[in-house]
């Protein structure tokens, strides 16, 4: 069989293995969604008192910094892994955004959001916990690119299992910090 | 869309590649095989102490009593006894019957039914057995805790299983263990999603896959979209108990608890309810097969079969209320869920006639694979059957928690599901071996196992209508349950008989494997699916050559074949009739 | 069997005589497994869907087992040596077996559906709380036992005068009783076996059921939720008396509420408002 027909048809087995991985990743984020919309439209007033001064700031700065990290990714795998640095910003930028996410939790404390003020509350913690324990997956997966020969499969791969954590961060950022 | 052939890899050598770290997913089936039976006996032996204590309260535990529970003079005490019900529920479930439908065979049968060499994914495949290793390991842990294993009912609602309900670690590892193998059946499930997918042979469109495929597919798909949100309600539940979050804390002592543990009980059963056809669909495509083969004509509907299968995995993700009638969701929200609990019984009712077609007019050979699918039709009627009684909202008023739920569960999950996995044992067994399993001690086991079956969950379901609740520890103490004493202890006698019973396959099995010297031939069945055109046991790469299908599955009793045989292997051009 | 069980009885003590007598105690096998006695106007609903749904479903397993008993006998291999080669795919045959979906939903699922939601609307959803003359209760149920509240001379729940029993629920006969219902600790479930019904006691919500009775004498409560080792211990008992005896018992039990309640206690201030958690 030529090499071509070999590696459509490797693509497509990696395709299909990596859509039900992120179906499966999405759903493990997806309940934790359908109990925040529970909680939420079961709430008698919006936004509750615990939250009212949950911090803008920071989870902005975490939303900047993995949408600039995503999209550094994206020039990577368009240059065909020639452009190695953009590699690197990413990791970067994602190690950031774990740094900006400790800052963050100190912020929400301070900010009067503690879990133990009830559901909504330790949602944030639930979310950002979860999303934070992905990333570092997220950035062993790109520091196994960065030591490894390029593969376009294997980055392909890792690229979409970093634009869904951004994808799911963007959508957790609209939940709980913004609406 | 090309065919990628897989390449012959080398056979590995040593015992550690062979039998512990092996990538080859026949040894992977065979590992998940030994562990799930493993975990099928000491599911086995809690609930005899369950039934011992139902029938016998008052009474030390025969035999090993005095030695397990020495303060109370070997008698089983009621926090032990929460202990062993929420135990097997748990161990049955993910540990028993996941292991050996989903583990053992969806493993060993996906790549040789369809033609592959391995799974695609073998590391992952490799990684799912070590998770599941892993997770067991920790339950075993968890008993050994001085303030107990988990103790809230393998539902383990909320608030019961918070800190408040269950102090201690023995809950929290048991959540850690059910995220562990949850991490190991997705694994599984990307596994066998891509692979049935991409790596089918030149020829085996969708429709001419076995019905056993068909099953174990739906079944991946079910666990890929399902499992993740129980490993989500685990993780809020784990932070409840470990880092202080409020969740599911409500009304408790401890803290001001504004949370929901309703919450749980949605996250719970949204993948409870996909979970229990997860439980049930391998066995109806092993059955809906082997049914088939032994009946000696194709199977009635093939196609409508698949598709009412495919029909029941889509409606059984939006059914999931009916667990929670008695929680008062909305009257709306009610409602909605027994109409859709309702439509199942439409595409059931369909494969039903579809199996009873299969075997009109067949020439039945009644081997012990045989005799345990037609078990299953008889068990899983009736459980499904039972099933109805408590879809609707008004008599489950009635029947919820009592003891009816149990029978009918244990009728579809139980009976129907062990003893398809035991015609599934029974039949590939020499493919996976290389020896046969004896056919007399097979055929003892089914009878004596297939009576007293019956009589366990019959009784159950008597006694639930009778009004009998659940998770009782001493029964007597209530005035309405104390006429139903002899028939609890006609229950534990049955299920002391059909535990017996159980001694017979366990000796056939490790006999037939250890011990026996006579080799089976490739196919003893006299079946055409694509396994049976190799060796017996199947040889490491498994084709030497990926073998091109020209016909479907269940080609047998065709009047115009030639070759001496009342069969056609799927490797062969159909004769048209 | 007898053997067995009054072998227990040595071990259990003298407590459980009574009750293994009973269940020693010649009964028909028919009698055992029948529900215990029904005491409402209601729980009937209940048992004829039950009794339905075990008709139609005796006829469609009969079916059932007559094809599989019947195929397996006459067409064993040895008795029916050519098997017919069909794919099932003919018309007549998606034909009957669609038939056979349509006729299972129809004479099953859509009766049992309709007979249930209008069970339910009309029926046990009704809660009867707009009505003059019923009975109200507050239960909040905790590890292992039941807290009975009722409002006392004043009519108003939580109030200092309220009568408030462990485990013990007394009701006129012949009035509906509403009952308010929710758990301190762990989910719970209030069940009363002779009136088919239950619902689930969760910490933070609040439950309501009701059901008026028939017949005077002492019933069970049994709680129907795991909530604990000692779940099975959360036996209450529900007394309905004739409506004279309930408003002596109803007057008495208020007087000593008054005299007796100790108003410093917090325990005592458990209910809520009626109708407001």
């Amino acid at each position: 069989m030529s090499t071509t027909a070999a590696t459509q048809q490797r693509k497509f087995q990696s395709y299909v293995a990596m859509t039900v991985a992120l179906v499966s990743f999405g759903m493990l984020f997806a309940g934790l969604f359908l109990g925040y919309f529970l909680a939420r439209f079961n709430a008698p007033v919006w936004p509750p008192v615990e939250i009212e001064n949950r911090p803008q700031l920071v989870p902005l700065l975490s939303t900047l910094l993995i949408a600039l990290s995503s999209f550094t990714f994206w020039r990577y795998e368009t240059g065909l892994g020639k452009g190695r640095m953009w590699l690197q910003a990413t990791l970067i930028l994602g190690l950031a955004f774990m740094g900006a996410q400790w800052a963050l939790w100190g912020a929400l404390a301070r900010s009067g959001v503690l879990s133990v003020n009830g559901m909504i509350s330790s949602m944030f913690y639930a979310f950002t916990w979860l999303h934070a324990a992905h990333i570092v997956g997220g950035l062993a997966a790109l520091g196994w690119l960065a030591v490894t020969p390029w593969t376009e499969t294997r980055t392909t791969n890792v690229g979409k299992f970093w634009h869904f954590l951004g994808a799911i961060w963007l959508l957790m950022y609209l939940m709980l910090f913004v609406l | 869309m090309a065919f990628l052939e897989q390449h012959i890899h080398e056979a590995p050598t040593s015992f550690w590649s062979k039998y512990v770290i092996s990538f080859d997913h026949k040894v992977i089936a065979k590992q998940f095989l030994w562990y799930g039976i493993f975990w099928l006996l000491v599911g086995g032996l809690m609930a005899m102490m369950i039934r011992w204590t139902l029938a016998f309260p008052g009474t030390p535990f025969p035999l090993i009593g005095h030695m397990l529970f020495p303060h109370s003079g070997g008698i089983v005490p009621p926090d032990t006894y929460a202990m062993l019900f929420t135990l097997h529920g748990t161990i049955m479930i993910f540990f028993a019957i996941t292991p050996i439908l989903n583990g053992a065979f969806a493993n060993y049968c996906i790549p040789l039914m369809i033609g592959a060499r391995d799974m695609i994914f073998p590391t992952l495949n490799m990684l799912s057995f070590w998770f599941a290793m892993a997770s067991g390991g920790v339950l075993l842990a968890s008993m050994c805790l001085p303030l107990g294993a988990a103790a809230g009912g393998w539902t383990s609602y909320p608030t019961l299983s918070t800190l408040m309900g269950q102090p201690g670690a023995g809950q929290t590892m048991w959540l850690v263990s059910l995220f562990l193998f949850g991490i190991s059946s997705t694994m599984g499930a990307i596994n066998y999603i891509t692979t049935v997918i991409t790596l089918r042979a030149p020829g085996m469109d969708y429709f001419k896959m076995p019905l056993t495929i068909w099953g174990m597919w739906l079944t991946a798909v079910l666990n890929a979209i399902f499992v993740p949100v129980l490993g989500a309600g685990l993780l809020l539940l784990i932070f409840d108990r470990v880092f202080g979050t409020t969740f599911f804390l409500a009304g408790a002592a401890a803290t001001s608890g504004k949370g929901d543990p309703v919450l749980f009980q949605h996250v719970f059963w949204i993948f409870g309810h996909p979970e229990v056809y997860i439980l049930i669909l391998p066995a109806w495509g092993i059955v809906s097969d082997l049914l088939s083969f032994f009946a000696r004509k194709p199977a009635f509907g093939y196609k409508t079969t698949a598709l009412s299968m495919t029909a029941i995995t889509i409606l059984s993700t939006v059914v999931y209320g009916h667990h929670m009638y008695t929680t008062q969701m909305s009257p709306l929200l009610t409602q909605s869920f027994m109409t859709l609990t309702m439509l199942i019984s439409i595409p059931s009712a369909v494969f039903y006639a579809n199996w009873l077609g299969t075997i009109w007019k067949g020439s039945i050979r009644f081997t012990s694979p045989m005799l345990f699918s037609l078990g299953v039709v008889f068990v899983f009627g009736l459980g499904g059957l039972t099933g109805l009684y408590l879809a609707s909202t008004s008599i489950d008023l009635y029947l919820h928690d009592t003891y009816f739920v149990v029978g009918h569960f244990h009728y579809t999950m139980a009976a129907s599901v062990l003893l398809g996995g035991f015609a599934a044992t029974y039949f590939w067994f020499p493919k996976m071996f290389g020896t046969m399993m004896d056919e007399r001690l097979a055929k003892w086991h089914f009878w004596c196992t297939i009576f007293p079956l019956n009589g366990i969950f019959t009784g159950m379901m008597l006694v639930g209508y009778a009004g009998m609740h659940r998770r009782i520890y001493n029964p007597f103490i209530y005035e309405f349950t104390q006429k139903l004493m002899p028939i609890n202890t006609f229950i534990t006698l049955s299920a002391v008989a059909m535990g017996l019973a159980q001694i017979i396959f366990v000796w056939n099995f490790v006999k037939s494997v250890f011990f026996n010297k006579e080799k089976a031939s490739d196919n003893p069945w006299d079946v055409g699916t694509l396994e049976w055109t190799v060796p017996s046991p199947a040889p490491v790469h498994n084709f030497d050559e990926i073998p091109h299908v020209k016909c479907g599955p269940h080609e047998l009793g065709n009047p115009n074949l030639t070759t001496g045989r009342d069969f056609q292997y799927q490797t062969e051009e159909l004769v048209k009739a | 069997m007898e053997a067995l069980l009054l072998n227990v009885v040595g071990k259990l003590g003298p407590a459980m005589e009574a009750p293994l007598r009973l269940a020693v105690e010649s009964m028909s096998f028919w009698e055992r497994i029948q529900p215990p006695e029904d005491i409402t106007t209601n729980g009937h609903l209940i048992m004829w869907l039950f009794n339905y749904t075990t008709w139609v479903n005796l006829f469609w397993f009969a079916l059932v087992c007559i094809g599989l008993f019947g195929f397996s006998w006459f067409y064993s291999a040895k008795r029916h040596k050519k098997p017919l080669y069909t794919h099932g795919t003919d018309k007549q045959h998606y034909m009957i077996t669609a038939g056979i979906g349509v006729l299972v939903f129809l004479s099953v699922d859509m009766v049992i559906t309709k007979v249930s939601t209008n069970d339910m609307k009309n029926v046990f959803w009704q809660f009867p709380d707009q009505e003059p003359d019923i009975v109200r209760v507050q239960i909040l149920a905790q590890q292992w036992m039941w807290n009975i509240r009722y409002a006392g001379a004043d009519g108003e729940f939580n109030t200092g005068d309220d009568v408030v029993t462990n485990n013990d629920l007394r009701v006129p006969v012949g009035k509906k009783v509403l009952v308010e219902l929710t758990a301190k600790d762990v989910i719970h479930a209030f069940y009363l076996p002779n009136a088919r019904i239950k619902a689930d006691a969760i910490p933070g919500r609040l439950a309501k059921i009701w059901f008026d009775t028939n017949k005077t004498g002492t019933y069970e409560i049994a709680c129907a939720e795991m909530c604990g080792a000692h779940h099975y211990l959360m036996r209450g008992v529900m007394t309905v008396l004739t409506q004279e005896d309930y408003d002596r018992w109803k007057s008495e039990t208020e007087k000593i509420a008054i005299a007796t309640n100790d108003q410093e206690s917090p325990d005592l201030r458990w209910g809520w408002k009626w109708g407001n958690f």
